[in-house]
């Protein structure tokens, strides 16, 4: 179990104040996105690519706690771009823990043994450390040699300084079952609170488009990583999330669980999808057309996501709001989740590389009947 | 709920193993023949997607290069606008469609290019002529 016991109890009591009120749609975790701007150039990012008038933008502290007030979510996610080259990242993190926000900051980890002098161990404040796996996969996943050399330093003098630290990895097409276990060895050996997982996003503005996992692809590749798990191994998400991701449950959706926030306003609908932007949070909630999202609406650009931002929230909705779902959770947490098949998986030859991209162009005729 | 929402059954959704791409239109360059009413409409809608500036010339005669970030489609164009901001401006600014009269996708397609193939390629051309601390740098901010 790798989330704290206060940080557990306070999204408990939040979900259940959510529930008693009656309240069907809330945030778990604020998005907020600083800045734009960062110092990778990832092939699978399409969270960058924009012209250099609107990098340079940034968010205020001052929006960024009006955001945090208005959203109302127990817990903030600072992803980017990297937040680390915002000049007021750290009067903007000071902020938010001051309001008991438990703040996750999402970085790169170039900067961060250079930076992590100015910020103040916290049990509200936890680093989470892009690493997309071992060296040479993460080198190359973010098209950075020597990458990973930099990160695991900023990740280990972190970790000496008394900071809670998480890795965050995305996985795409192509990923090594037996290289992720051996990762996820490497980095709880560091001293890692926990790790932090998701498959990747078919952003449409990613340079590369032929990697992204279809959703069976995705279950098979985290039944393989996830079964038969070492108990070294700490998790710092919902082990509900991770049996969906594994096979093991069907979620839907939950968009505005994790609302995001950035210069141009509160994105609709999610924090992957662009289809335009509110002025105030009230609105977003309020306007935003959420049947046309998800995998039930059958909207393409909802197919094949898995991610932790539209699905952890369903998990943790369900592991907080009822007592099936508390016990699961509790059980999911101490389980090292046996499976012959699985062992099974992690013998079949490694992938080597991007698989051959399937475009569908034109939905065929039978493709237009729909679960709607 | 619109049209492009119904295109797939759940059964079809969950075998997927690849998940198709999008391929990116060439727009950097274009402009839009804006004949009448639609036409506008689907244009403002390329510009909104479009990862570059535009230049927008207003029935007035103003120009105005612009990063369009969102908009809104009402019934009438009067009441539909693009929402945007301009290299030279700090504010969030908007226009009607209405005032409209042309749309150049001037700028540079900043979601262009930079396939996974290329950084592929590059990584070993690098690798083989002996380079060390091999990387793709983000665009420099001119």
């Amino acid at each position: 179990m790798a989330v704290p016991i206060s940080q557990m109890a306070t999204v408990a009591t939040y979900v259940l104040k959510k529930k008693l009120a009656g309240n069907k749609r809330y945030p778990l975790v604020l998005m907020l996105e600083p800045l734009f701007r960062c110092n990778l150039a990832c092939a699978g990012c399409g969270k960058v690519q924009y012209p250099p008038h609107i990098l340079k933008k940034q968010l205020t502290p001052e929006e960024c706690f009006a955001a945090v007030e208005e959203c109302g979510a127990p817990m903030v996610s600072l992803p980017g771009g990297e937040p680390l080259l915002h000049p007021q990242i750290v009067e903007i993190v000071n902020g938010l823990v001051a309001r008991k926000k438990y703040v996750y900051l999402c970085t790169n980890a170039l900067e961060l043994k250079r930076r992590l002098p100015e910020f103040k161990p916290s049990k509200y404040l936890t680093f989470s450390v892009h690493l997309d796996g071992q060296r040479e996969h993460h080198d190359f996943s973010v098209c950075r040699e020597g990458g990973y050399d930099i990160a695991i330093e900023g990740i280990k003098e972190a970790v000496k300084r008394g900071f809670r630290v998480t890795t965050n990895a995305t996985f795409f097409d192509g990923t090594d079952a037996n290289g992720v276990r051996g990762f996820f060895d490497e980095v709880m050996d560091m001293g890692v609170e926990g790790i932090v997982l998701s498959p990747g996003y078919s952003y449409d503005k990613a340079p590369d488009q032929n990697r992204f996992m279809g959703r069976a692809r995705v279950r098979r590749l985290f039944r393989a990583i996830l079964s038969n798990r070492k108990p070294s191994w700490k998790f710092n998400m919902s082990p509900l999330f991770l049996e969906f991701l594994m096979g093991d449950r069907k979620y839907e959706c939950t968009p505005w669980g994790s609302p995001a926030y950035n210069i141009f306003g509160w994105q609709r609908p999610c924090y992957l999808l662009q289809d335009g932007y509110a002025d105030s949070f009230k609105e977003l909630m309020e306007t935003t057309k959420w049947e046309e999202y998800g995998v039930a609406s059958g909207n393409p650009k909802c197919a094949n996501c898995m991610v932790s931002c539209g699905y952890e929230p369903t998990a943790v909705i369900e592991g907080f709001g009822s007592l099936k779902g508390f016990w699961a959770m509790v059980r999911g947490n101490f389980s090292l989740y046996k499976d012959d098949a699985a062992l099974k998986l992690l013998n079949e030859p490694a992938p080597h590389g991007p698989a051959t991209l399937v475009q569908i162009a034109e939905p065929a005729e039978s493709l237009e009947v729909t679960n709607a | 709920m619109t049209a492009e929402v119904l295109k797939y059954t759940l059964a079809q959704v969950e075998a997927l193993e690849l998940a198709p791409g999008t391929e990116h239109l060439k727009l950097e360059g274009w402009v839009p023949l804006l004949a009448g009413e639609e036409e506008l409409r689907q244009a403002l809608e390329k510009a909104f997607d479009y990862r570059g500036d535009v230049t927008l010339t207003l029935k007035s005669g103003e120009r105005i290069e612009a990063y369009i970030f969102n908009r809104y489609t009402g019934p009438t164009l009067a009441e539909s606008w693009v929402q945007y901001f301009t290299p030279a401006a700090p504010d969030k600014r908007k226009v009607s469609y209405a005032e409209i009269a042309r749309l150049e996708f001037s700028g540079k397609d900043r979601a262009a290019g930079k396939h996974w193939e290329d950084w592929v390629k590059a990584y070993n051309e690098k690798k083989v002529a002996g380079e060390k601390n091999i990387a793709l740098v983000p665009d420099v901010l001119e």
